[in-house]
């Protein structure tokens, strides 16, 4: 219960962040991490309130959308562009034939999660290979990434096996998922908080003096 | 797919359990071979960086101490030949003479003639060092020709060149350049070579131009030039690197297949190509 509590607080912490330092996380995407931050903020508010299975389905679309339009924009070479939207129609086929508001779709849910964590490891890639960035701790979508990746690949197994777990025993096993999602908030704030990504001094200093 | 199919609530929890840790471990895995991977790589980008520094200032001490030294050289002309000259062509002229017999004036007059016709021919050859006439009227081809002339009616050195193919002449500042590469050169062959012969061409390719000389002496191979280029011996080298450098050319120093002949090997991107360059 107080680590549910804790996950539900820790969610208003990156809308606040973002907010508060609108300044710095301007013009990179990351407002796309704002509109899922508070994404999520609603559902958990909806969830404990109706407690519908339907609002976990519609909660997993929209997330998986909101994440596939990240890396979109994230993604900057053109021919890796196409994956999150290849993605995005393979899983909108699947998670709408699967739809239904009797109980939490385990399958949707993990496939999301099976597609984002390949996004996540693509784009870390891309970082790790642009020389734009000094250190890739240094910028913001590399935290951004880190905080999904972790959140995703431990509650992979959680979601595979929600269906098969025994009604009684979920809300224990859901502590995995707040436990993450506590992961997944820090990192965020994290993100938002540091200061804009800044220019490695190897392309900022003067390699070719006038001889 | 094992996995998937595990339905006892206990077989559910332990595979729940390592799965959840597994997955966490290759992530945590992941991330820190990322970090640690860029830093890896940041450091060999920051040490070529040092090094193309490193290089650049050898590069640049050495063509400002080559200017010293040209200068030097210059004043040093000008004070031990021209200066020497001019005076004792003012001793013949001093005020005395006017109280001389004629013979004796004209014999001053004609002598002091004789040291002003050296010393505007010393003066003239200083001035040819530093910009060679043949090269400013009549081009690169030219220049170069009267140069391996010289060197041939020396008598010391067999000296011949040939251009193939030089209809349109580069322009002005870069013929220069490549002349004072191809005089550097030469100066290095005679002065540490002991060759007996020197042999240029010239020829085109493509958008390539590239200029390469024979001798039959001892000479260097590029991995030696590329030692010396590194070093702070070789002042000469490093100049020509420079020279090189203003017109993004290369330089290949290499023993000929017979090991006989030493071979350099000058190639440059024509004009128009190297504006393209320039402008990237």
């Amino acid at each position: 219960m107080v680590i549910a509590l804790l996950a539900l607080f820790t969610e208003i912490l990156p809308i606040v962040f973002y907010l508060v330092f609108l300044k710095r996380n301007g013009g990179e995407g990351l407002w796309v991490i704002f509109l899922y931050c508070i994404l999520n903020l609603l559902t958990d508010i909806l969830a404990g309130i109706t407690k519908a299975p339907a609002i976990m389905d519609c909660y997993n679309i929209m997330q998986f959308t909101l994440i596939s339009l990240f890396s979109y924009l994230s993604i900057k070479e053109k021919k890796f562009k196409y994956i999150p939207i290849i993605g995005a129609v393979v899983f909108y086929v699947i998670a709408i034939r699967n739809f239904t508001n009797i109980r939490f779709d385990s399958f949707s849910v993990s496939l999301a999660s099976i597609f984002i964590i390949p996004y996540c490891i693509l784009l870390l890639y891309e970082k790790m290979r642009d020389s734009n960035i000094e250190f890739v701790y240094n910028n913001k979508k590399f935290w951004i990434i880190i905080a999904f990746l972790l959140y995703f690949s431990g509650t992979l197994f959680l979601y595979i096996y929600m269906n098969t777990l025994p009604e009684q025993q979920r809300s224990n096993y859901w502590t995995i998922n707040n436990f993450f999602e506590i992961l997944k908030n820090i990192l965020f704030c994290i993100a938002f908080i540091m200061k804009k990504n800044a220019q490695p001094s190897y392309l900022t200093d003067n390699l070719d003096p006038d001889i | 797919m094992i996995f998937l199919e595990v339905t006892n609530p206990g077989n559910v929890s332990i595979v729940l359990f390592f799965g959840t840790i597994g997955m966490l471990a290759l992530t945590i895995g992941l991330i820190v071979f990322i970090i640690f991977h860029q830093r890896k790589v940041i450091r060999y980008q920051t040490k070529l960086q040092r090094m193309e520094q490193d290089q650049q200032k050898l590069l640049l001490n050495a063509s400002i101490r080559l200017q010293e030294e040209e200068r030097q050289r210059i004043a040093a002309d000008l004070h031990d030949d021209a200066g020497p000259l001019l005076a004792t062509a003012r001793l013949y002229l001093n005020e005395n003479l006017v109280n001389l017999d004629k013979s004796t004036q004209l014999q001053s007059i004609y002598n002091a003639k004789q040291i002003i016709d050296d010393t505007i021919q010393l003066i003239r050859n200083i001035s040819h060092s530093l910009m060679p006439p043949t090269l400013k009227n009549f081009g690169l081809e030219s220049a170069v020709n009267d140069l391996f002339q010289k060197i041939s009616g020396s008598g010391s050195m067999n000296a011949s060149s040939r251009f193939h193919d030089y209809k349109e002449r580069l322009q002005a500042e870069n013929e220069l350049i490549i002349f004072r590469v191809i005089q550097e050169l030469v100066n290095n062959i005679l002065k540490h070579s002991n060759a007996s012969f020197i042999h240029l061409t010239q020829n085109t390719s493509g958008n390539k131009f590239f200029i390469r000389l024979h001798h039959d002496g001892r000479g260097i191979t590029q991995n030696d030039f590329n030692k010396l280029n590194k070093s702070n011996v070789g002042l000469g080298l490093k100049n020509i690197q420079s020279r090189l450098k203003v017109l993004h050319g290369k330089i290949f120093f290499e023993k000929d297949m017979s090991q006989t002949y030493y071979k350099v090997t000058i190639e440059l991107v024509k004009e128009e190509d190297n504006k393209l360059a320039e402008q990237e």
